[in-house]
């Protein structure tokens, strides 16, 4: 037993006390869920409606990934490929890897990056100034990646998702937790369950191939890296253990390349462009050194030509970075009380670990070459869309998850210490009690600071909440007793309840850390934007057109890469005549908020008409090298079934392979 | 000593009994020795049927119930399946919490030989951490032994329903174990 730290003054206080809200009944539609993975680099959305198997969902060109980034340049955001666009162009405007700035205050932000962080308003949050007397907040950006995401369900559904599963690293904290949470509430979603990543990718592959026994997940994504160790049996997913970081990832690996790169130029203060330039290409060069031994970065804004990087360079780089994430599996391994030899499978998760160091490590750390069977990009979606039909209602029959809490729950007692009440790795849901007692008569009065986090003094920890608890009758020392419970539901949400043994007296508090961003902040964000999407329609529209010409130049460009020297396909005459429109395009979309709607709409039109013999013979080309021994009639009929499409498609540059 | 306990296997989701032991929720026998097996069979069955994820769309009510089932059923599952957890926890069954002071219900006191052993092992540790890891390493492993063999003997007792007994080789492993924490951190 040991007695609360009295505190009087409760200022830094983090969280909104209420009661906690009762449960509610909800209203779900079997069917109707949809599992979305909400990536540092790219997101994705996926339904698996009423049992049936897991499938992701398709943009317009049938692109499954949605890059996380957000272009702010014109008055309305452009999310996704398109916003890559406007990346050198408006290097503080267009946000990227939004997702290591989530639930984090600007002095958590202990890496370089590109964007400029106005602090002015209050410190607990990070908010992006994008430019034009403009700020937006880490969970703003997110609810724009996700509002795409929902409107891409709308559409295969048919109507609007009763609710979504999202998810997480593992190794997420309750703020970061809580500002994704509001992120799906600001884009209109109703968010049945925050649900770890490594967990939902276990889920797909466990349910996919039918696999028992222990598995270990190891998931390196763009910017945080989770392990977890799980036991599949009989539809039972129970996580054993679960560890990680949530700041390293694929990122880091760039930033390392990036600040190499920044010694080779000799820049010390690299501008904004700079940066951002530094971090496409650094990404690229990473991703070519997946196959390629070694490869020549040209970085325009930094006078950097072919300079030559190897993959063992690389590597060297980036060995720090990838041994840690090796010494949280060693740990992991050990909170699971298993040895590396007991597992069945290491399965990989996350883009990043396409990097063959990364492979190798794992191989060597788990002794075992990692399973590679599964789409490391899609895995995590399915997982989600699995768990977001449970939790519409549907019967998976035996399916049940039984996860974890990631770090440890617990309360700052006298000289700062922390008492740990729920442990890391305890299976949710949990409750706990533990029994406070007076260390004074005079004290009438406690107060709770709760904690969360592995380290022994409160001040290295999160503080999460803080629950007054008064009217403690006046005892000897250590006579009057608080028992104070914990409650973990299967959402991980945190009720804590202090009683007073002596009079009965209660308090409780549902904790919900807000990091900042207060409720009344999130509804009003909210009303805000039901608000804009009435009255700046005229924005919506010129910024729906400027990506339509967009979404045209990038396929007009592709088609001139790709079959633009082939013989007979373009005449250098008109060549020349689409190189004209396409400059006039893009000078448009350059001007970004200022171009005028129906400007944008004509320059389409003309870039159109201009290429659309091009993009006629090139079809006609793809066709034949196709269908090589069918008859005129048949190619016709076929022609003309595709030219409906084509008219469909507005342009018809879709990327066909010609073999 | 088995003893037939009520199953609650074919129990619903109409009430909470939270008086109901850990054992008796799971369906086990009351004793020192079971196998993992039967724990981890009994615990996943449980955990299938009362999980809240089966009950998301259920009144408040069942939504309630199953929260408190499930937390309840994977608290029983920690206490169950750590042998050392499940001994302390037969021993507070009957009658002797050790994680009170309470004189006549609480951790029996050590006696003094205890005492003056404990004193022998600490100095014992700082000649072994002076003496480098090898010498540590050897330390741990006959603490350890020792410790097996006090939880070996708890369980004896128990079984020969010698509680208090069983409570007092409990208390000596209490001791033990944070002796093996202090060579651990020794060690790093």
């Amino acid at each position: 037993m040991s007695n609360p730290k009295i505190s009087v003054a409760d200022s830094g206080a983090l969280m909104q006390i209420g009661e906690p809200e009762r449960i509610k009944t909800p209203s779900r539609e079997p069917g109707f869920g949809i599992g979305i993975d909400l990536g540092t680099t790219h997101s994705l959305v996926a339904i698996a409606p009423m049992g049936a198997a897991p499938r992701v969902l398709l943009d317009g060109e049938g692109d499954p990934l949605l890059p996380s980034v957000v272009s702010y340049a014109g008055p309305v955001p452009v999310i996704g490929k398109l916003a890559q666009l406007d990346r050198l162009a408006h290097p503080t405007a267009v946000i990227a890897s939004v997702k290591r700035f989530m639930g984090r205050s600007g002095e958590d932000i202990g890496f370089r990056h590109p964007y400029t962080l106005s602090r002015e308003r209050d410190e607990k949050i990070a908010r992006f100034d994008v430019g034009q007397i403009r700020s937006r907040t880490p969970v703003e950006v997110s609810a724009d990646i996700l509002r795409v995401l929902r409107s891409r369900a709308v559409r295969e559904l048919g109507s609007e998702p009763t609710g979504a599963v999202i998810t997480v690293p593992a190794y997420f904290d309750d703020a970061q937790r809580q500002a994704t949470k509001d992120a799906g509430k600001l884009a209109g979603l109703r968010v049945f369950r925050l649900l770890a990543e490594p967990t939902a990718a276990a889920l797909a592959y466990g349910l996919d191939t039918g696999s028992q026994g222990y598995f270990g997940i190891y998931d390196l994504g763009g910017g945080t890296f989770d392990v977890s160790i799980l036991r599949l049996r009989d539809g039972v997913f129970q996580v054993l253990a679960t560890g990680g970081d949530s700041a390293l990832g694929g990122d880091d690996f760039d930033r390392a390349l990036v600040a190499q790169l920044l010694d080779v130029a000799q820049i010390e203060d690299p501008t904004p462009e700079q940066l951002q330039e530094l971090e496409m290409r650094a990404r690229a060069a990473k991703e070519a050194l997946t196959d390629a031994e070694d490869v020549a970065i040209t970085v325009e804004s930094c006078g950097l030509r072919d300079h030559r990087v190897t993959r063992s360079g690389l590597n060297e780089l980036i060995t720090p970075l990838v041994r840690r994430s090796m010494a949280a599996c060693r740990k992991v391994l050990k909170d699971a009380k298993l040895a590396a030899r007991e597992l069945q499978g290491i399965v990989l998760v996350g883009g990043s670990t396409r990097v063959p160091l990364v492979r190798e490590l794992v191989e060597e750390t788990f002794r075992r070459s990692p399973l590679a069977d599964i789409d490391p990009d899609r895995v995590v979606a399915h997982g989600a869309a699995i768990s977001a039909d449970l939790l519409s209602g549907s019967e998976r029959d035996g399916v049940a998850l039984l996860d974890v809490v990631p770090l440890s729950l617990g309360l700052e007692t006298m000289g700062g210490i922390v008492e740990k009440i729920i442990p890391r790795n305890s299976t949710i849901p949990i409750s706990a009690r533990q029994v406070f007692t007076n260390y004074s008569e005079k004290q009438t009065g406690m107060t709770l600071h709760i904690v969360q986090g592995e380290r022994e003094l409160a001040d290295d920890c999160r503080g999460l909440a803080r629950l007054e608890l008064s009217g403690i009758p006046q005892l000897p020392p250590s006579m009057a007793r608080v028992e104070v419970t914990f409650q973990l539901d299967a959402d991980a949400l945190l009720t804590v309840t202090a009683r007073e043994l002596m009079t009965g007296r209660k308090q409780s508090v549902e904790v919900k850390p807000t990091y900042g961003l207060g409720e009344d902040e999130i509804d009003r964000l909210i009303s805000e934007s039901m608000e804009c999407a009435q009255e700046d329609f005229d924005a919506r529209d010129r910024a729906e057109s400027r990506v339509e010409l967009g979404r045209v130049v990038l396929a007009v460009r592709t088609a001139i890469e790709e079959v633009g020297n082939l013989d007979g396909l373009l005449s250098a005459a008109e060549r020349g005549r689409i190189g004209t429109e396409l400059e006039s395009a893009e000078v448009l979309m350059s001007l970004a908020g200022a171009a005028r709607s129906s400007e944008l709409h004509t320059a389409r039109e003309r870039l159109e008409s201009v290429s659309a013999k091009f993009a006629q013979r090139r079809m006609e080309r793809a066709l034949n090298a196709g269908m090589g021994g069918k008859t005129l009639a048949e190619i016709e009929q076929v022609l003309a079934a595709d030219e409906v499409n084509l008219d469909q498609k507005r342009g018809g540059h879709e990327a066909e392979r010609i073999d | 000593m088995v003893v037939a306990t009520p199953s609650v296997f074919d129990a619903d989701l109409s009430s909470f009994d939270a008086g109901l032991s850990h054992f008796a929720r799971f369906g086990l026998p009351p004793t020192c020795d079971l196998s993992h097996d039967l724990v981890d069979d009994a615990y996943l069955e449980l955990s299938r049927r009362f999980h809240p994820d089966r009950f998301v769309g259920r009144d408040a009510r069942s939504q309630r119930l199953a929260l408190q089932h499930s937390s309840a059923i994977n608290e029983g599952y920690n206490v169950l399946r750590d042998r050392v957890r499940r001994a302390e926890y037969l021993v507070k069954l009957a009658g002797i919490d050790l994680d009170s002071n309470d004189r006549s219900r609480g951790a029996p006191v050590p006696d003094q030989r205890l005492l003056v052993e404990m004193i022998g092992r600490r100095e014992e540790l700082e000649e072994c951490a002076s003496r480098g890891m090898k010498a540590l390493a050897e330390m741990q492993r006959t603490v350890e032994a020792r410790a097996d063999a006090l939880l070996d003997e708890a369980c004896a007792e128990f079984e020969r329903d010698e509680v208090k007994n069983a409570a007092r080789a409990l208390v000596e492993h209490r001791y033990l174990r944070r002796l093996l924490d202090e060579i651990e951190a020794a060690c790093t």
